[in-house]
């Protein structure tokens, strides 16, 4: 009976020396003096925080055109008119951006795989793969979503769908699934090549190989990436104001015309930014959860 | 009638675009058999290990596997590459996974086994080894002898009929290189046919029953540990011997 | 830690949104006082000649209008060096061609040299900060919600919201608004007519809203929406030259308030040079000739109630 090996609190020194310790700190770095230096390096960062962003509030407010600037764009009462009216439009922002990312996601891998596919066999797929890719992140996302929604119905083909959301999402989808299949690309290859061959070595096929040690690793390795496209498409959705559907900034641009006012930009942007940052906290969460487990596993 | 050699190569010939790294190479491995793989880096040890279960075609030569030419036409590349287990130096187990699942996929996706069975198996195997107590932690958990101790038992457990071992401990940190070393000693001891490339001279004494010196492509010298370790023939195997002492690893 | 930071700084930012207004400078309205002299004047060109150094560009007037400039509030075509598409505004034709040309003049400005036009988009119209031009003149109509952020004239034109549409569709014979029920009805962004629609039409379906009307007519003709809300003026344009057998199916409300006015900088002292411009032009019959001139044709249209 072999016994117990090094104790589970051992680090790895990887090749090189490097260290990693158990628990990497991915956390916020603009903090990390802090910790090193105690109280007294507290007491200067917040001294300075103030005096910087107080010179700053106070430039702006003395600034002569600022009474115009709040009046235009911090207006309180078109604020709260038209808080509910955008929010309520956002409603179809969501549907949107949501659908076309589940579609994006799986079509975008699709695409990325095709890719990576070897053999001489697949090479038709592989110029489609790529010509895919050149094609539809040259073409401007606007002008995509512009020929879907009015040329499509204008073919007058029976069965073809007018639907403005629908055309709107089928292109977001076309585009996105462009840039999303590049991060997957740049996973997939980043996975280190023992991987692969560590699984074919036990007899894994190709197709096996990639679903379930290549495509996993390479997914995790990308969230962030993959977030960054997400948050794009969520604001691309208000493409679909150029075909004549009103969604949240549609209706910020009516409420603002009417008005005269830009304040209902503002309150959009607010609900925006409410919506994303709780999304970059969970995808750092995610990558910190599995960047502990995928990195410090590397050399033996 | 001589039962077919576990292993046989036949004048094997391997080149990485222009580099010719193996010349002609010829080995036998009886069942059962242990052969030491020592030479220098570059000599092309690893190179001969990942042609022999074809995660590098052949240029020129041939293999058998139990009587089975593997580099023939038409060959199902991954039936016989579950037929040979391999570990390497470092990257071995898959992070995203448990050890048990690390242990249980090859069984189940490429072998068909039930995951009933194939868990069975794997703890079985971990239990065997002293790893049962990891069984549901991630390979970061676990330090890099543990580490390679599951990539051997998870070659074991697609049950294959040679191993091969490429420097499974020059990467660990010396005091973890033992209990991977025993993990080997009583693979042997239980009758695995394998072949090791190693460092560890002490160990391929101990454990091989034959050693083959790779120098420049080919087997310039093969015999038993005695011979090569006290008497070798060819100065080449003289002068790396005499380097390995130096570098204090025997 | 991180939460003390975020509170600071989010903290002074919203303090900063909050704090009290310095006063503002200007009043609201129609009217505006200013001026040199403290009788009022009498003529318009009185009125431009006392608030000399209130004008953007001094001894040239300079309006804003937006690019392309459409028929029929602007017509003669293009020439070459002017930015401005489809029509050339410095020709002074087609309504608030013929409009500006007589203000300036009025004002003591000799058109088109002295004279300048800018191209000016709707939300730079109305954007916080000193503007490009003395007024702009793009069909703006005015509305009480907008009359913080700029000064308006008196009216200019009282519009008349209509309903064009192509033979065929389904709203092409209505009579009443109750026939536009289920209709899925368009208009430009940023216009009344968009309100129309809303407030008084209230359609089943949502109203598709574009950002150009080359759009609206695309999917008019696609059978995506049934008929467009625009001006009455603009509805004669579209059906006669952009709509493929296209129809003013008819007008809403022969009794609206609605008034296309110029806009100003708040507190510019101009628009009461302008006020006096457009009281002697309705007073001698020269809008209403104006009118004939250019929109004559463009005002029969039965009513739907």
């Amino acid at each position: 009976m072999i016994g117990g090996g090094g104790s589970p609190e051992k680090y790895q020194t990887l090749p090189g020396g490097s260290y990693t310790p158990p628990n990497g700190d991915r956390g916020s770095k603009i903090l990390a003096p802090l910790k090193a230096e105690g109280a007294r390096g507290v007491t200067i960062a917040v001294a300075s925080t103030v005096v910087v962003f107080g010179l700053l509030v106070f430039a702006i407010l003395n600034s002569s055109g600022w009474p115009q600037i709040k009046e235009a764009f911090f207006d309180p009462e078109v604020f709260w008119d038209s808080l509910g009216k955008i929010m309520a439009r956002f409603g179809r922002n969501v549907f949107i951006f949501v659908v076309a990312e589940v579609f994006v996601l799986i079509l975008a891998l699709i695409i990325a795989v095709t890719r990576s596919l070897r053999g001489p066999v697949f090479t038709p797929l592989r110029i489609l793969a790529a010509a895919y890719t050149d094609l539809f992140r040259a073409v401007p996302t606007i002008l995509v979503i512009l020929l879907f929604g009015f040329g499509a119905p204008a073919l007058q083909i029976k069965g073809v769908p007018h639907s403005d959301l629908f055309w709107a999402i089928v292109a977001l989808v076309l585009v996105y699934s462009a840039y999303v299949a590049e991060v997957y690309r740049a996973g997939i290859q980043s996975v280190h090549p023992s991987q692969v061959a560590s699984a074919r070595a036990l007899g894994l096929s190709r197709g096996k190989t990639m679903r379930f040690v290549v495509v996993p690793q390479a997914v995790r390795r990308v969230l962030p990436p993959l977030l960054n496209d997400f948050i794009g498409l969520q604001k691309d959705s208000a493409l679909i104001a150029v075909l004549g559907y009103t969604e949240a900034l549609r209706e910020a641009q009516i409420i603002s015309a009417a008005n005269f006012d830009f304040t209902p930009f503002v309150a959009l942007a607010l609900i925006y930014i409410v919506i994303t940052i709780p999304e970059a906290r969970f995808v750092d969460w995610l990558v910190a959860r599995d960047q502990r487990r995928l990195q410090a596993v590397g050399g033996v | 009638m001589a039962p077919a050699a576990a292993l046989r190569i036949e004048d094997l010939h391997k080149s990485f675009d222009q580099l010719e790294v193996l010349r002609g190479i010829d080995l036998e491995v009886d069942e059962h058999e242990v052969v030491g793989l020592i030479g220098a880096s570059g000599s092309g040890k690893s190179t001969l290990l990942r042609c022999i279960n074809l995660l590098e075609p052949v240029n020129a030569g041939r293999v058998f596997i139990e009587g089975d030419e593997i580099t023939a036409r038409g060959v199902d590349v991954n039936r016989i590459r579950q037929r040979v287990g391999i570990v390497f130096q470092a990257f071995n187990l898959f992070p995203h996974m448990s050890v048990l699942r690390n242990v249980t996929l090859g069984p189940i996706e490429a072998l068909g086994a039930s995951k009933a069975d194939a868990e069975a198996l794997a703890t079985d195997l971990l239990e065997r080894f002293g790893l049962a107590d990891k069984r549901d932690d991630y390979p970061d958990r676990l330090s890099g002898g543990q580490q390679q101790r599951v990539a051997i038992v998870r070659a074991l457990a697609m049950k294959p009929d040679v191993m091969l071992l490429d420097e499974v401990t020059s990467a660990l940190d010396p005091e973890l290189v033992a209990e991977v070393l025993n993990v080997i000693r009583e693979l042997a001891a239980g009758g695995m046919t394998m072949v090791i490339a190693t460092h560890e001279m002490g160990f391929a004494r101990d454990i091989a029953h034959r050693i083959c010196f790779l120098d420049e492509g080919v087997i310039l010298e093969e015999g038993t540990p005695e011979q090569i370790f006290s008497q070798p023939r060819q100065e080449r195997t003289q002068r790396f011997l005499e380097s390995i002492i130096e570098a204090g690893r025997m | 830690m991180r939460k003390v930071f975020a509170f600071l700084v989010v903290g002074s930012l919203l303090f900063a949104a909050c704090a009290e207004d310095n006063p503002t400078i200007g009043g609201t309205g129609g009217t505006a006082t200013g001026g040199t002299g403290s009788t009022t004047p009498a003529t318009a060109a009185d009125c431009a000649a006392a608030d000399a150094d209130a004008f953007k560009s001094s001894g040239t007037l300079t309006i804003g209008t937006g690019n392309p400039a459409f028929p029929p509030w602007w017509e003669g075509g293009t020439s070459d060096g002017s930015e401005f598409e489809f029509n050339d505004p410095a020709k002074g034709e087609g309504y608030e061609g013929a409009v500006a040309a007589e203000v300036a003049t009025r004002m003591g400005f000799s058109f088109p040299d002295q004279v300048t036009f800018v191209p000016v988009s709707f939300n730079k119209s109305f954007a916080p900060g000193p503007k490009d031009f003395d007024f702009v003149l793009q069909q703006i109509s005015y509305k009480p919600e907008r009359d913080d952020a700029v000064d308006f004239s008196d009216s200019y034109y009282n519009v008349n919201q209509a309903l064009v549409s192509a033979e065929g569709t389904s709203v092409a014979d209505a009579t009443t608004i109750a026939d536009l029920k289920d209709a899925k009805l368009g208009a430009p962004i940023g216009t009344t007519s968009l309100d129309v629609i809303t407030q008084q039409i209230q359609p089943t379906q949502d109203p598709a809203v574009y950002d150009d009307l080359a759009q609206a007519v695309t999917d008019l003709q696609n059978g995506d929406i049934d008929g467009i809300v625009v001006d009455l003026p603009t509805a004669f344009f579209m059906a006669a030259v952009q709509i493929k057998h296209g129809i003013v199916v008819g007008q809403f409300g022969a009794e609206s308030d609605e008034y296309f006015a110029m806009a100003f900088e708040t507190g510019s002292p101009l628009v009461q040079c302008v006020n006096l411009a457009l009281a002697e032009m309705k007073a001698d019959g020269t809008l209403d000739a104006i009118e004939q001139q250019w929109l004559a044709d463009k005002t029969n249209a039965p009513v739907l109630d």
